[in-house]
């Protein structure tokens, strides 16, 4: 008799181990639900300390309970099945209870502080008791604006080009500036408002005013800026760029027509990241800018205010209406960063990102 | 018939040079750029040595570094950091140890486990983590978590105080490395599990699936298939992190209490413990001249350990993944 040796056609995403039965499944849920119950029922009965019961009675109870049901679906290996997904999840959902606990009391005690004249008026009459009806981070936020513009302004140009020389042209020192800059992207925060103290104010050059505290932001915004632009010119397709050139465009034309366009959505995406690396860099900014009450719009002379050194400088008086009012300069800050973030993810998934993939 | 011969294509150089004036000034540009990327560092690096030149000369580089003390109201002032080195190195390592777990969950959490819109969803949060200035974080661990973890550190402490480990002789919980590391790792985590992320989705797919219908479970494939692929990578994103830890300032200022004079070798929950950034931080406004020289010095030696640490990191991350040239 012939046997039929044809193969057998095998369905495209065969993965037979992922077929799991409802009996599983319904086990699967038990094990998951049951302790946590238990545990939630003996907290209310016993009033124990959450943390340490956490870890002594829920843990072991789901350890458990998850090392009864892999036994019980896949066997004896079953049982470390089980302990690795209560320990993905245990873990992960401690990181999420992390955030949920900043952004929360950001939040709370910030909207207890927040109101109009918060957030447009200064604090000429501001004592460190003094409380919260006047006074806010108006000045705080044109100084965050300008300082950080000013970086921008001189960093974002300087890192594009380091960008466009990294992949547009056949320079030598590429692999040199790549790592330099990956060394940058290092750099601690408080190193770089030491350089610019130790070369513009120590030397006697200039007094504390906000440009030195812009050019202390800028080794650390070039990097972030450089690397991600360096990214999104290197996903332009190498056709479009050769079809360009192959036309007989020059170099500088098939850039600013076709590589630039196509990149556009990225390099914004770099440069919104940037600002917001370093919107919220505190140390370098208390090296070199000095604090201030009064709104100053001068970026040359006279102490600025920017809201990280704001938040810093009531933090450290230490009242609790200054403190508060910390956490209100927390509030305004975190917006302004959710804003870049949002903002970035939009740049980043426009139609010609997209398209790209 | 004519006979058919094959063209020959003339051999001819590439131009390298820019012919246009406009690429002249377009290459002119990007290079100049590029170059001042090394000149900057070349000034942080001349500027901060310069000015920390006095104090190693003073003090003698192994002195300075590794000698304890640091008093400005003496007669002959002396400055060293060895308590605030080792200090950041602790915090660094606790911040790590209890990072990695973490991150490394999430990461498996978002590539191997959940379904799409909630993968999506983690990533983002992560993101949304890492964005966070280490300001807000600091000011919620100096009003929020610091209470916290002090409880923490002293449940360890009744529990297992008879290790040396969670000795306290000082009768308070707060401002500890215990809780400086913590704070550390809430910021490091957002890092080390996006680099574990993207070795984690880099890994082919058919090595899991093969492993999987060899009858390999969840479990064995995470150890024996997924961890060992990925291993340099999260060496690399660990490292990465590590750098990011020591250079942390603000928020280790607001979470512990600096001590001067005698290294803290291991009592994580006893509340003394040093931080070269901090150090900085808390010494700079009123400082002396000399006081200075001695926090740049610091610096230089800050910058130093961060650099090596880094590039090491940036190596094995790239050795980690030969997919991305």
């Amino acid at each position: 008799m012939a046997v039929d040796l044809t193969p057998v056609e095998r369905p495209k995403s065969a993965a037979p181990w992922t077929k799991i039965s409802a009996q599983s499944k319904t086990l699967m849920f038990l094990a998951s639900t049951v302790p946590a119950v238990i545990y939630l029922a003996l907290l209310v009965v016993n009033n124990f300390d959450f943390m340490s019961s956490l870890l002594v009675v829920f843990l072991p109870m789901q350890t458990v309970a998850s090392a009864l049901v892999g036994l019980k679906i896949y066997g004896r290996r079953g049982i470390l099945d089980g302990l690795l997904v209560v320990a993905t999840l245990f873990l992960g959902s401690f990181v999420f209870v992390l955030l949920v606990s900043v952004l929360w009391s950001v939040v709370q005690a910030g909207f207890a502080t927040l109101s109009p004249q918060f957030i447009y008026q200064n604090d000429v009459y501001v004592t460190p008791t003094t409380g919260l009806e006047i006074g806010g981070v108006g000045h705080a936020i044109l100084g965050t604006l300008l300082v950080v513009g000013l970086s921008t302004i001189i960093t974002v140009p300087l890192a594009l080009a380091t960008a466009v020389y990294l992949t547009e042209t056949r320079g030598k020192s590429r692999g040199l500036i790549r790592t330099l800059l990956q060394a940058m992207s290092g750099l601690p925060s408080v190193v770089t408002g030491l350089f610019i103290y130790s070369m513009l104010i120590l030397s006697g050059f200039t007094s504390y005013a906000g440009w030195t505290g812009s050019l202390a932001l800028i080794p650390l915004m070039l990097p972030t800026v450089s690397r991600v632009a360096e990214e999104a010119l290197r996903l332009v397709p190498a056709e479009l760029r050769n079809g360009a050139l192959g036309l007989g465009a020059s170099a500088w034309s098939a850039f600013s027509m076709v590589t630039l366009p196509a990149a556009k959505s990225g390099l914004v995406t770099a440069v919104l990241l940037g600002v917001a690396r370093i919107i919220g860099e505190t140390a370098p900014l208390l090296l070199t800018t000095s604090l201030a009450n009064k709104t100053n719009l001068n970026l040359v002379e006279g102490g600025i205010s920017t809201l990280p050194t704001y938040l810093y400088g009531y933090v450290s008086l230490g009242y609790d209406t200054s403190i508060q009012r910390a956490w209100g300069a927390a509030l305004v800050l975190l917006m302004l960063v959710g804003i870049l973030f949002v903002a970035a993810r939009v740049a980043s998934s426009t139609k010609s990102a997209k398209k790209r993939k | 018939m004519s006979e058919l011969t094959e063209v020959v294509p003339p051999k001819r150089k590439l131009k390298v040079k820019a012919s246009s004036t406009p690429d002249r000034i377009f290459y002119g540009i990007a290079t100049a750029a590029a170059y001042s990327t090394i000149i900057l560092v070349i000034a942080i690096m001349f500027f901060l040595s310069l000015r920390a030149w006095p104090t190693f000369e003073k003090f003698g580089f192994v002195n300075f570094i590794f000698g304890s003390g640091w008093d400005n109201t003496l007669e002959s002032p002396s400055f060293a950091i060895g308590p605030m080195l080792y200090g950041s190195f602790l915090i660094a390592a606790l911040g790590v140890i209890l990072a990695v777990p973490m991150a490394i969950s999430i990461a498996y959490f978002i590539e191997f486990m959940a379904p799409k819109p909630l993968a999506k969803t983690t990533a983002l949060l992560v993101d949304l983590l890492a964005a966070i200035p280490s300001v807000v974080i600091g000011l919620w661990g100096l009003s929020i978590f610091s209470p916290v973890g002090a409880h923490w550190g002293e449940m360890l402490h009744d529990a297992f105080g008879f290790l040396p480990m969670f000795e306290n002789d000082a009768d308070n919980f707060l401002r500890t490395p215990f809780i400086a590391g913590f704070i550390v790792a809430v910021m490091i985590v957002p890092i080390i599990a996006s680099i574990t992320r993207e070795i984690f989705s880099q890994i082919d797919q058919d090595l899991i699936k093969a492993s999987l219908a060899l009858g390999g479970n969840r479990e064995s494939t995470f150890r024996k298939v997924i961890l060992p692929t990925a291993a340099g990578g999260i060496v690399g994103g660990v490292l990465l992190a590590l750098g990011r830890a020591l250079g942390e300032t603000v928020a280790i200022f607001f979470v512990l209490n600096l001590v001067f004079d005698e290294v803290n070798w291991f009592r994580i929950v006893l509340p003394e413990g040093g931080a070269i950034a901090s150090l900085i931080l808390s010494k700079f406004a009123e400082a002396t001249a000399d006081e200075v020289s001695a926090l740049l010095a610091a610096g230089v030696v800050l910058f130093a350990f961060t650099l090596l640490i880094n590039s090491i990191a940036s190596f094995i991350v790239v050795k980690a993944q030969p997919w991305r040239k």
